[in-house]
């Protein structure tokens, strides 16, 4: 039997029985749930055939299941989050109701995203699309809470646009190339006029945009991912969103870059990195955990799109292992968020504090995640930054790379804005009976911290799948080293001294601070402070969360000042305007309808006869 | 090796080279309790230059060394003045600024300001007069690096030991003595 | 590369860096103090400061982050001053300059700035929490100028590594403040910046914020991060010889032109009254930003 349909079989029926299993007991549905998730992982990383293809025929369509390394990548993050987040599903969602229905359409999403990487020709893929856009919907409005629907609506209306901009491009393209299938239509792309490969390309890009959240399609996205419950939203995030990279990947460099068009490449690129900076910007003046990183989702998304619309090989690579970094790291984000809200009832900055000492496995996988984030040497992130900034520097995109070296370290400021706001500050007695999550949930964030860490010092592990994806790209002959990076011009850095140097000087004067100041140590709470002499009295609590980069904001007061949805919100109105008048033609009156229909018959007439 | 560390004289020459450090490298806490805090600003800048002798200023008590008593403390000021003082590391030394530390000077018979500072806290050097000029806080300062050198500047050690008898003297004076108890 | 040589001359370099690192501190408390029509300390209190800091007997933490702060810090500039060059042409001291480039270095220098920001998050207290989001609103406004300059550098030279800088200007006996002089005026506007001194002290501001970031940092923990600031002041004024002036070929040289460099940061310091974090940050991104912008020109055009 064929492999790729078993997975997604594993996936839709696993979906449907799980639907069935949460309606019989909780522990049912646990452990199907579970079973299903390390099912679907092993078998896509151990018995999966990627030379494999099926077509199926279906009323004259060709459906086409197929897998290729450039898909495989993201296959393998969806299969290495998937376990893990069922796994913390368990403790997390206690207590919901409709569980079954959650998780079916959890399963299904995932199945969703498996087709889309599966798929050889664009129906098929246009297909799983809305398969995955309907049922993470569908998730979006599961909570019933008071914005749920607004939310709901906004990812609705967004991703109807994306839908119906990929849909045209798909007819447009079975109406030139008389074949859907992906690889054909790239292969004869060539031939055919500059104006239909734009147009393709950018009805493409705005369907793919969407999911990605480039700016101005962003909209939905801080909305969708902070309302959704979080052991989602780190698929949704982590994942999901990977969809859009994968088809920006697909169209940027087979059809923009393969057929010379590389200044449509550039645009993407710009794109790219507005949204980096811009989304950096509102990130670090959010009140609320989830939205903040949400925000800072987008805007690292940004990033990977920046580094797919430069082209080149290096940027490229970056592009796929930031994408492959970003869906793990933040998927523990939003984990690490999730457990801070099941434990302390809140993400608000305002509400939460010092929850370090209560949760220090929590603080030390959203720390970890958050220097990869950050790209701080010697861990993970900084590699892939490192490659995007070298790319973009040897192959002379200086104005993007200073937008995005803004957006990075401006993003240092929401990095410290989140550790400090939920973990650290000064102790509060409500969060006192405050304990430290489930193992079910701090065991998958842990482990994804401790691959973070890994892949930093020996980032060849990964280099290995990518470099191989590389070739499906068009890009030959990548070669890459367990921890040497080279750039463009020769310069190489090496990972594993910088990452010893580190440790080595760290643990040394960790030891010698610690040995020489045992003695006489005292740890103190963090009422013991210097306040001026003035002991602070139980009540008084000082913690620092209210405006806190004022002086930032005063500082870039310009930026704040525009906003995309005020846009959007006033082409609604004044399409609801439009539709206001247009309902007066309704009169009610059979002889105005008489009048309506002669009219019409006049003007096809005049039509038709100046036709020929 | 472990030998070595704790033998007597490396001991001594590890002491010396210690308190040298500590006496040449004073961190004063700006904390103007009284009046005398005005004698601060001429000691340190350019006419008297304190920092000649390594004196300077420090924002917090956890950097600071010196805790000056500048002049009469009232009795609010007091509680103050021993939490900022426990929240001081060890070594830490005090000094107390003109006659109303020693023996309540003018206030002798207020009703809030206390009369004899070493009650309270432990003293290392006092300076005379009201107010002592910049001359003779440097005098002071002098004196005081020479007990450092000597190893005689033990305050915070008979503070430690004697806490009791300290919190005892302090609570009588302090009647809202609600100082918490993480304090310590 | 022998592990041995390595570490022997990494030791080396360290001891040297954090020497001369203190010692410049302690000249500028002495200029400062004869601006101001004082004697001032001697050069060498500095060494005394610290040496005091860790004889301190009693030793206060507020958790292991505040424990581990300034490890980080030191660990930073350490690395840091092992990756930038200090002596061109010498094998001894090669240490890991070609092992990292400017774009390493420059995010390694957050490294020890968050790990510090998570220990005094973990104090409690809110002056530190407001000066470090002082530092880090700053860091926006002196990273891009000074970014946006090295970017310059580095196209117009083809490389963007420390040692093939020093190299390039070696071997064509030029410096790039000659070739690229925009580039460098734009560095050199922020450099009082990147040492938070000068106007730029807002964010440790003692008297309004008890000393900001360090307020609770005291004894062992205060002296190890004494230690590491002057270690990385001196690793950042190498650099910054390294990539405009040419770097050097022996340690006397090196001193003079780093001095020279610190001489101007201490000058700026002593004349220039404090500015407001925004108005540090629009300063930044007035006259330097536009240095950089005629810089890329520069580069663009030439």
């Amino acid at each position: 039997m064929n492999t790729l349909v078993v997975l997604l079989l594993i996936l839709f029926g696993g979906g449907i029985i799980a639907y069935f299993a949460y309606n019989i007991h909780k522990i049912v549905g646990d452990i199907w749930l579970v079973l299903v998730g390390f099912a679907a992982s092993i078998y896509y990383i151990g018995y999966l055939d990627v030379s494999q293809v099926l077509n199926i025929h279906l009323a004259g369509f060709v459906l086409t299941l197929a897998l290729n390394s450039f898909s495989w990548i993201f296959g393998l993050l969806i299969a290495v989050l998937l376990p893990l987040v069922a796994l913390y599903s368990i403790p997390y969602m206690k207590g919901q109701d409709r569980l079954g229905w959650f998780y079916m359409l959890f399963l299904f999403s995932v199945g969703g995203m498996y087709g889309i990487l599966m798929a050889g020709d664009w129906l098929t893929l246009f297909i799983f699309w809305e398969i995955m856009t309907w049922s993470s919907y569908l998730i979006v409005i599961y909570r019933r809470s008071e914005d749920a629907p607004r939310v709901g609506l906004k990812y609705l209306i967004f991703s109807a646009i994306g839908a119906y901009s990929l849909l045209t491009a798909i007819v447009l393209i079975g109406a030139n190339v008389h074949s859907l299938s992906i690889s054909k239509f790239f292969e004869v792309l060539p031939m055919h006029s500059l104006g239909f490969k734009v147009l393709v390309g950018s009805l493409m890009l705005i369907g793919f945009g969407v999911k990605a959240a480039v700016m101005p399609l962003h909209v939905w996205a801080p909305d969708a991912y902070s309302t959704t419950p979080m052991n989602y939203t780190s698929m949704f995030s982590g994942a999901l969103s990977k969809m859009g990279i994968y088809g920006i990947g697909l169209i940027v460099i087979n059809l923009y870059y393969h057929s010379g068009i590389s200044l449509a490449g550039e645009i993407v690129a710009w794109f790219g990195a507005i949204t980096a900076v811009l989304a950096t910007y509102y990130a670090l003046i959010q009140k609320d955990a989830k939205r903040l990183m949400a925000w800072s989702s987008v805007a690292q998304l940004g990033y990977i799109v920046a580094g797919l619309g430069i082209g080149t090989k290096l940027s490229v690579f970056a592009g796929i292992y930031l994408a492959v970094l970003h869906g793990l790291f933040k998927a523990n984000l939003f984990m690490a968020i999730g457990a801070v809200e099941r434990q302390a009832g809140t993400t608000n900055f305002s509400e939460l504090r010092a929850l370090i000492r209560k949760m220090p496995w929590t603080f030390f996988s959203a720390l970890i995640s958050v220097i990869v984030l950050a790209g701080i040497p010697p861990l993970s992130g900084f590699v892939g930054k490192w490659m995007l900034y070298e790319s973009m520097i040897t192959s002379g995109h200086y104005v993007i790379v200073v937008f995005l070296f803004l957006a990075s370290v401006a993003g240092f400021l929401y990095a410290f804005r989140f550790l400090f706001g939920v973990f650290l500050g000064q102790e509060e007695k409500e969060f006192e009976h405050v304990k430290e999550a489930n193992p079910f949930m701090t065991v998958p964030m842990l482990l994804i911290a401790l691959f973070l860490i890994v892949l930093g010092t020996f980032p060849g592990i990964m280099f290995k799948y990518i470099a191989r994806s590389m070739a499906d790209l068009g890009f030959y002959g990548v070669t890459y080293k367990m921890s040497v990076l080279t750039n463009d011009w020769g310069q190489s850095i090496n990972m594993q001294y910088i990452a010893a140097s580190l440790v080595i000087v760290f643990v040394l004067f960790l030891i010698v601070l610690t040995w020489v100041a045992y003695k006489n140590s005292r740890n103190v709470t963090t009422k013991d402070i210097h306040t001026s002499g003035e002991p602070p009295s139980e009540e008084d609590n000082y913690h620092f969360s209210e405006n806190f980069y004022r002086p930032f904001q005063r500082a870039f007061a310009f930026v704040y000042k525009y906003a995309i949805t005020p846009v959007y919100n006033e082409f609604a109105r004044g399409i609801e305007d439009f539709f206001q008048y247009v309902r007066r033609l309704y009169t009610g009156n059979a002889q105005t309808y008489a009048l309506y229909v002669l009219l019409f018959l006049a003007i096809l007439f005049l039509i038709a006869k100046n036709i020929h | 090796m472990n030998r070595a560390f704790n033998d007597r004289e490396s001991q001594k020459i590890l002491d010396i080279i210690k308190n040298f450090a500590r006496k040449n490298s004073l961190f004063i806490l700006a904390y103007g309790t009284g009046c005398g805090a005005i004698e601060i600003p001429p000691t340190i800048t350019s006419r008297y230059d304190a920092e000649r002798f390594g004196i300077r200023g420090a924002a917090t008590p956890r950097q600071a060394d010196v805790l000056l008593i500048t002049g009469y403390l009232s009795v609010k000021t007091l509680k103050r003045v021993i939490r900022a003082y426990e929240q001081m590391q060890d070594p830490k030394y005090v000094m107390g600024f003109g006659s109303c530390t020693i023996n309540g000077g003018m206030y002798w018979d207020s009703y809030n300001t206390i009369k004899q500072l070493d009650k309270y806290i432990p003293v290392d050097v006092y300076i005379n007069g009201c107010m002592p000029r910049p001359e003779a806080v440097i005098a002071g300062f002098v004196k005081l690096q020479q007990l450092i050198q000597q190893g005689k500047a033990l305050g915070w050690k008979h503070y430690k030991e004697n806490l009791e008898w300290y919190r005892q003297n302090q609570q009588k004076v302090i009647k809202n003595w609600r100082m918490p108890d993480y304090n310590w | 590369m022998n592990i041995w040589n390595l570490l022997l001359s990494a030791i080396v370099t360290t001891l040297l860096g954090f020497i001369i690192g203190v010692t410049y501190m302690g000249i500028r408390r002495k200029i400062v103090a004869l601006a101001q029509n004082r004697y001032g300390p001697p050069i060498y209190q500095n060494f005394l400061d610290i040496l005091k800091f860790w004889s301190k007997e009693s030793n206060i933490y507020h958790g292991v982050m505040h424990h581990l702060a300034p490890l980080w810090m030191i660990a930073m500039a350490i690395t840091i001053l092992l990756i930038v060059p200090t002596q061109y042409g010498s094998k001894f001291f090669e240490n890991l300059s070609f092992n990292g480039d400017l774009i390493l270095i420059l995010y390694l220098m957050p490294f020890g700035q968050l790990g510090m920001a998570l220990g005094v998050g973990q104090t409690g207290n809110p002056n530190s929490a407001i000066g470090v989001t002082r530092g880090l609103s700053l860091l926006v406004g002196s990273e891009i100028p000074f970014i946006m300059a090295l970017i310059a550098v580095m196209i117009q030279y083809h490389t963007t590594s420390v040692t093939d800088l020093v190299r390039i200007q070696q071997e064509h006996h030029t410096w790039i403040m000659f070739s690229s002089p925009f580039a460098f005026l734009a560095a050199l506007c922020v450099l009082p910046a990147m040492f938070h001194a000068g106007p730029y002290e807002v964010i440790i501001a003692p008297a309004e914020l008890a000393s900001g970031p360090m307020s609770e940092f005291g004894g062992k923990y205060l002296g190890t991060m004494m230690s590491a600031g002057s270690i990385f002041m001196f690793a950042k004024l190498t650099l910054f010889v390294d990539v405009f002036m040419g770097g050097s070929t022996n340690w006397l040289w090196l001193i003079v032109k780093t001095f020279t460099v610190y001489l101007f940061v201490i000058a700026v310091g002593i004349i220039m009254p404090r500015l407001r974090t925004e108005q540090a940050i629009r300063r930044l991104w007035g006259w330097p930003l536009v240095f950089a912008i005629l810089a890329f020109i520069q580069v663009a055009l030439f």
